[in-house]
C-alpha cells in the first residue's frame, strides 16, 4: 500500500518584479509587474508504506515547496495529492494527526519551557490523554537518550540536542508519516550519525514511512534505499540507491603510489585526475576499460600502494544536477 | 477545547517572567490619567456640574477604565507578528498542526495579555480612588455583569484585530488599517464617551466596535443599570458572531494564497 500517491502535481508563485531605482519603485506602485515561477511542474510518484525516500535536488528545485504541499500547507496549482489516502487540501487537520514534520532550520518548539513541558504540550494539541503522553515520553526518552537535558529549558540546549527534541516532538502522536526537511542541517558529525541512527531504528520499530529531504549525502547514503531528485520543478530520476550505484558506479578512481616516476599513459577510457612525481589518481571508465587492463602496465614490483575505490555518491549526483542544468 | 487551554497556559507560564517589563508601562499610562484628572479638574467647575450626563468623578474614572483596558490589552501577537508570518510565509509553520490557526493566536494572545490585564487592573483602581476616590454608584453586587461585559469586549477587540491582520494575505501591509481601527477606538470611546459627540453622531457610534469595546464596559462601571448591561451583552453577542464568521471567512480565503518560497 502506499502511503503518499502524487500526480501531475504543479505549484506556480507569483513573484513581484521591481526594476532598479526610484523610478522602478515608483512604477512597481502605480503599474505593479508580476513574474510566475513554476517551483513544481507535473511531477507524479508514490512512496510505499514504512520506504525511506530521500528527495533532493540543488537550492530552488522544489523539494521544501513539494513537501509543503504534501503536509497541506501549501495548495497546488493542479494535480492531486493522498498521503495516508487523504486529501491534504480538504483534510489538512486530519492530516496532522498522523503525519509529523521537522523542518531542520525552523524551530517547532517552544523555547522557554523544558523539552519534558514541551512534549506535553505537543501531547495535548495531538489529544494525547496525559496517561499516553506520560507512556510515549517515557518511551522517546530512552530511545533518544533525553535523560540528561529533559528538564533544561530548550533555549539552553545545545543544537543537537534541540534537533533530537525537534524529532521527538514530531513522534509524541506516533506518526505514521514523517517528514524530515534537513533535519541534520548545521550538526556535528557526531551528532550527526545518532539522529541517523534513530531515525532508521524508528523506520524499522515503528515501519514510520520517512520522507527526507537533505543536501549531506551521508543522511541519503546511510538511510534511504531510494531516491527521487529533482530539478527546476521536475523529477530528473526516481531509482534504487543499488540502480543508482550499479549504473552510475561504471567509474572507478585508482590512486597509485609508486616507488619510481613513470610516463603515465594516456589511453581511452582512463582519465589521469591528478599526477605528482609518484602519485597519480586515475579515473578509469569500466565500460571501456577493465581495471585490470588499466593497471596492467605498472610494473608490480613497482608499486608502493594502490587503491580503488568507486566515485563519490556526492560527485554522482552533482554530475546528474549538472546534465539536466546543460540540457535546458 | 483544552489544546487551546494548553496553549493558554504556556503563554501564561511564559510571560510571567516580564511581569516587570508590564510594571514599566505603568509610567505611560498615570501619565495619560495625569493630564485627564488635570484637564477634567479645570474644565468642571464644581463636582456636581454635569456634561453630557456624567460628572466629574464619572467622567475621570470612565477614561481611567478605558485607559486600563486600552493600555492592558494591546499585544503585537494578534497584529504585527500575525501580519509578519504571512507576509514571510512564517506562518506555514503554524498552520500544520492539528489546530486551528486562528484560534492558536487568540489562546496565546489571551495567556499573554491575562497578566497585564490583572495588573493593570490593580493599578486602575489604585488611581482611581487615590485621586478621584471611590465610585459612589458602584456596587459589587454588579461586578458579575461587568466582568462578562469586559471580557466579552477584550474578545470582539481580539477577533477583529486579528482579522484585520488577515488581510496582509491580499495586500502588503494591513498595520494602516490597524492604526485606523486603534484611532477609532481610541478617539471616539476611550478618551471622551460617547455623549460628547454631537447627537446625530451618536447612533452611529453605537453601531461600531467603540460601543462594544471600550464604551459599553467602561459606562457599566461608572453607571450602572440592568437595562443598558441586557444592551450592551446583546450587542455584544451580535458583534462576537459577526466577528467571528469574519476571521474565519478571511482565514478559509486567505490560506489558499501562502506563498512560501524555498526551504
Amino acid at each position: 500500500m502506499y502511503a503518499i500517491e502524487v500526480n501531475g502535481l504543479s505549484k506556480n508563485f507569483k513573484v513581484k518584479i521591481k526594476e532598479k531605482g526610484f523610478k522602478g519603485s515608483l512604477k512597481s506602485i502605480i503599474k505593479p509587474e508580476y513574474k510566475t515561477i513554476r517551483a513544481v511542474d507535473n511531477i507524479s510518484f508514490a512512496v510505499e508504506e514504512g520506504e525511506i525516500l530521500a528527495f533532493i535536488g540543488p537550492n530552488g528545485a522544489g523539494k521544501s515547496t513539494t513537501i509543503k504541499m504534501l503536509t497541506g500547507i501549501l495548495y497546488p496549482q493542479s494535480g492531486g495529492v493522498s498521503v495516508l489516502g487523504i486529501d491534504p487540501t480538504k483534510k489538512r487537520k486530519q492530516l496532522a494527526y498522523n503525519i509529523g514534520t521537522v523542518f531542520g532550520q525552523k524551530e517547532q518548539l517552544w523555547t522557554h519551557l523544558t523539552p519534558y513541558d514541551n512534549f506535553k504540550f505537543f501531547g495535548a494539541i495531538y489529544d494525547l490523554s496525559a496517561k499516553e503522553v506520560e507512556f510515549r515520553i517515557d518511551e522517546l526518552r530512552t530511545t533518544f537518550e533525553l535523560d540528561e537535558f529533559i528538564n533544561i529549558p530548550v533555549r539552553n540546549l545545545s543544537l543537537g540536542q534541540r534537533i533530537r527534541c525537534e524529532i521527538v516532538a514530531s513522534l509524541i502522536h506516533k506518526p505514521k508519516v514523517l517528514f524530515l526537511d534537513e533535519p541534520t542541517i548545521g550538526l556535528d558529525p557526531v551528532v550527526k550519525e545518532n539522529v541517523r541512527k534513530l531515525i532508521k531504528q524508528m523506520n524499522k520499530e515503528l515501519n514510520t514511512t520517512i520522507f527526507l529531504t537533505s543536501h549531506d549525502i551521508g543522511d541519503i547514503e546511510k538511510l534511504c534505499k531510494r531516491i527521487i531528485i529533482v530539478n527546476q520543478g521536475q523529477i530528473v530520476l526516481d531509482d534504487s540507491m543499488e540502480n543508482i550505484k550499479y549504473h552510475y558506479l561504471n567509474k572507478k578512481i585508482v590512486e597509485i603510489k609508486l616507488k619510481e616516476e613513470v610516463e603515465w599513459p594516456v589511453e581511452e577510457g582512463i582519465t589521469i585526475i591528478k599526477s605528482k612525481g609518484c602519485n597519480a589518481k586515475l579515473e578509469v571508465d569500466t565500460t571501456v576499460k577493465k581495471i585490470s587492463d588499466a593497471i596492467k602496465w605498472i610494473d608490480a614490483d613497482n608499486i608502493e600502494d594502490i587503491t580503488i575505490s568507486n566515485v563519490p555518491l556526492e560527485k554522482i549526483i552533482t554530475e546528474i544536477y549538472k546534465n539536466v542544468e546543460m540540457r535546458t | 477545547m483544552r489544546k487551546y487551554a494548553v496553549i493558554y497556559k504556556a503563554t501564561l507560564m511564559e510571560n510571567m517572567q516580564y511581569a516587570l517589563n508590564i510594571a514599566l508601562g505603568f509610567i505611560s499610562y498615570f501619565m495619560m490619567i495625569f493630564v485627564f484628572i488635570n484637564l477634567w479638574d479645570y474644565i468642571y467647575s464644581d463636582s456636581s456640574q454635569l456634561i453630557a450626563g456624567y460628572n466629574k468623578e464619572q467622567m475621570i474614572w470612565y477614561i481611567i477604565i478605558t485607559e486600563m483596558i486600552w493600555f492592558g490589552t494591546r499585544s503585537a501577537t494578534i497584529t504585527r507578528e500575525v501580519a509578519n508570518d504571512i507576509k514571510s510565509g512564517q506562518i506555514a509553520y503554524g498552520i500544520n498542526k492539528p489546530y486551528h490557526y486562528t484560534f492558536y493566536i487568540l489562546a496565546k494572545y489571551f495567556g499573554e495579555i491575562s497578566i497585564r490585564l490583572i495588573l493593570y487592573i490593580s493599578l486602575a483602581v489604585i488611581v482611581g480612588v487615590s485621586f478621584v476616590g471611590g465610585l459612589s454608584n458602584f456596587r459589587i453586587l454588579y461586578l458579575p455583569a461587568i466582568i462578562v461585559v469586559l471580557i466579552l469586549g477584550i474578545i470582539i477587540n481580539a477577533i477583529l484585530k486579528l482579522s484585520i491582520s488577515l488581510i496582509s494575505f491580499w495586500i502588503e501591509d494591513s498595520n494602516p488599517f490597524q492604526w485606523l481601527y486603534d484611532k477609532l477606538i481610541l478617539v471616539i470611546g476611550t478618551i471622551f464617551p460617547v455623549e460628547i459627540f454631537p447627537r446625530w453622531a451618536q447612533p452611529i457610534i453605537r453601531c461600531t466596535p467603540i460601543y462594544v469595546v471600550v464604551y459599553g464596559p467602561a459606562k457599566l462601571i461608572v453607571d450602572f443599570s440592568m437595562e443598558m448591561f441586557f444592551r450592551v451583552l446583546a450587542t455584544q453577542l451580535i458583534y462576537l458572531g459577526i466577528a467571528i464568521v469574519i476571521m474565519l471567512f478571511l482565514y478559509k480565503k486567505g490560506v489558499k494564497k501562502v506563498n512560501v518560497n524555498g526551504g
